[in-house]
């Protein structure tokens, strides 16, 4: 249940993509949408926005608690999963397909290298 | 993403069904001092809520307190000490009543009581005020009163849903009874004596089973069995949670508490008004009277907000009051919320208020509960 191709954080998003060709997809991972539970609703940044590495940028309810999502690194919003606001449960349905969240254009690309790997991650949830 | 893993439980004590859960998957938390099932593998608070407003499920509350009260006037004695008139039932029902502070008229527990016999009464307080209870009710006993702490004699099991009466009747237990009564059977295979009650958390039709301790397990695998046709499902507390929640059924810590009052609680209904004496009465009588600071209302949202227990609730920008209870409604598929509102404030069905959600005012609609039309009979 974590994809060897993605980044993770420890606050349990993943990061799809080196940031170098296009846009990096962010999402929360199956550990997160199974603690949480049944996800019902999804708040997230407006396309456009400015986000620092870190930043809240929006929360994931479920039916018993709140979660924020977190910026895993600094850019620009130029995407979000509209779809979400109908079926906030795609996310536990589809955590790394069309569970996604947001896309960010990254102002700088290394940043994503940066981001922990599958085995790092790996690692964190099983401590 | 933050606060995604639960604090180790420890010291908690846990059910006979323990193992069974652990089976099933269930992450567990800690209810009164009891490591309890939260929810299910493969299940979760939607798929279990539904299971219970459509066909079945079944929940361990075996946390849930036991004590007994026996001897030469043990009924007498109770209906003197909780707040329900016990004389409105007779042997063979069951009724919400609640113990109240004597000093203040605070809600100590809510409980439900079984009138066995004149002589004999079962009790089911919440599990983390059943030590209290019991303390002070064998402070006020007569010498011919006994009262004793029962707890992790028996396992409760509620088995609630339009579909219950098919599994027990399936099993060859009684199922036909009215609503708030009980009845004393034996579950066949096992040989195993089990008290059958109408009654429930959830607004279906329902029944709770109380059986001793070490045949839980049997009963519990063969309310599996015998369901499996219906759709059975077990069901955590979490579900159990917002089912009773669209009830408006206030939970004791939450919405009923030593601070909060059966009368601000808007229930009257489980006062014996008319007795001579019951603990608080004084203190009940003279807040009725001059009516109450605050009251329990419900609250709907109007927009996406989720109210959550503890928000602050604002008519314009006074501070109105507070959220006790609240989710998300699974059945209404918005939030909704139990709280308590100054009385001051004027609000009444149909009054708009805001509570803040995190930093966002969200709009909700005060209105009376239940949430969800409820089919207990």
């Amino acid at each position: 249940m974590i994809p060897e191709d993605l980044r993770y954080t420890a606050e349990h998003e993943w990061v799809a993509g080196d940031g170098v060709a296009g846009p990096v997809r962010i999402g929360i991972t199956h550990f997160a949408q199974d603690a949480l539970g049944d996800i019902v609703y999804v708040q997230l940044p407006d396309e456009g926005a400015a986000v620092e590495a870190g930043q809240a940028i929006g929360e994931v309810e479920s039916t018993k608690s709140v979660s924020e999502i977190y910026a895993p690194l600094s850019g620009t919003v130029v995407a979000r999963n509209d779809k979400l606001g109908d079926t906030p449960e795609e996310i536990n349905a589809d955590p790394y397909g069309s569970g996604w969240l947001v896309e960010i254009a990254p102002s700088d690309p290394a940043a994503v290298a940066a981001l922990l790997t599958a085995a790092a991650y790996r690692e964190l949830t099983e401590s | 993403m933050t606060d995604v893993t639960a604090p180790a439980a420890t010291h908690l004590r846990r059910s006979p069904l323990h193992d069974r859960h652990a089976a099933l998957g269930a992450k567990f938390a800690p209810f009164g001092g009891w490591d309890m099932p939260l929810e299910y593998a493969g299940g979760g608070v939607i798929k279990e809520h539904t299971a219970v407003r459509e066909a079945v499920g079944v929940f361990d509350v075996s946390h849930l307190g036991k004590a007994r009260v026996t001897g030469p006037g043990a009924a007498a004695f109770v209906n003197a000490c909780l707040s329900n008139d016990l004389d409105r039932i007779g042997g063979g029902q069951a009724q919400y009543t609640l113990c109240c502070d004597d000093a203040t008229g605070g809600v100590v527990d809510d409980v439900i009581a079984y009138r066995f016999t004149d002589e004999h009464v079962f009790l089911i307080p919440n599990a983390a005020n059943t030590a209290e209870v019991v303390r002070r009710l064998k402070a006020a006993a007569p010498p011919s009163v006994i009262v004793t702490n029962e707890h992790e004699e028996y396992a409760i099991l509620a088995v609630q849903g339009p579909r219950s009466a098919a599994v027990l009747t399936a099993l060859g237990l009684p199922a036909g009874h009215a609503y708030m009564s009980f009845v004393e059977a034996d579950l066949a295979g096992p040989g195993v004596s089990v008290v059958v009650c109408r009654t429930g958390y959830t607004g279906e039709h329902g029944y709770e089973l109380v059986v001793p301790a070490e045949h839980a397990v049997a009963v519990w695998d063969a309310l599996f069995t015998a369901g499996e046709p219906e759709g059975i499902r077990a069901c955590g507390l979490a579900a159990r949670d917002t089912l009773r929640t669209e009830m408006g059924y206030p939970l004791h810590g939450q919405d009923l508490s030593p601070e909060i009052s059966p009368v601000q609680a808007r229930l009257g209904w489980a006062v014996g008004w008319g007795k001579p004496a019951f603990w608080g009465r004084a203190a009940l009588v003279a807040e009725k009277a001059a009516g109450p600071r605050r009251a329990l209302w419900g609250l709907e949202a109007v927009d996406r907000g989720i109210p959550r227990c503890h928000m602050t609730v604002y008519a314009g920008d006074t501070a109105v009051g507070e959220v006790t209870s609240g989710t998300f409604s699974p059945t209404r598929r918005t939030g909704i919320a139990l709280a308590l509102l100054d009385t001051a404030a004027g609000l009444g069905e149909g009054s708009t208020v805001e509570v803040d959600v995190r930093g966002r005012h969200s709009a909700m609609r005060v209105v009376k509960p239940p949430f969800v039309t409820p089919s207990v009979k």
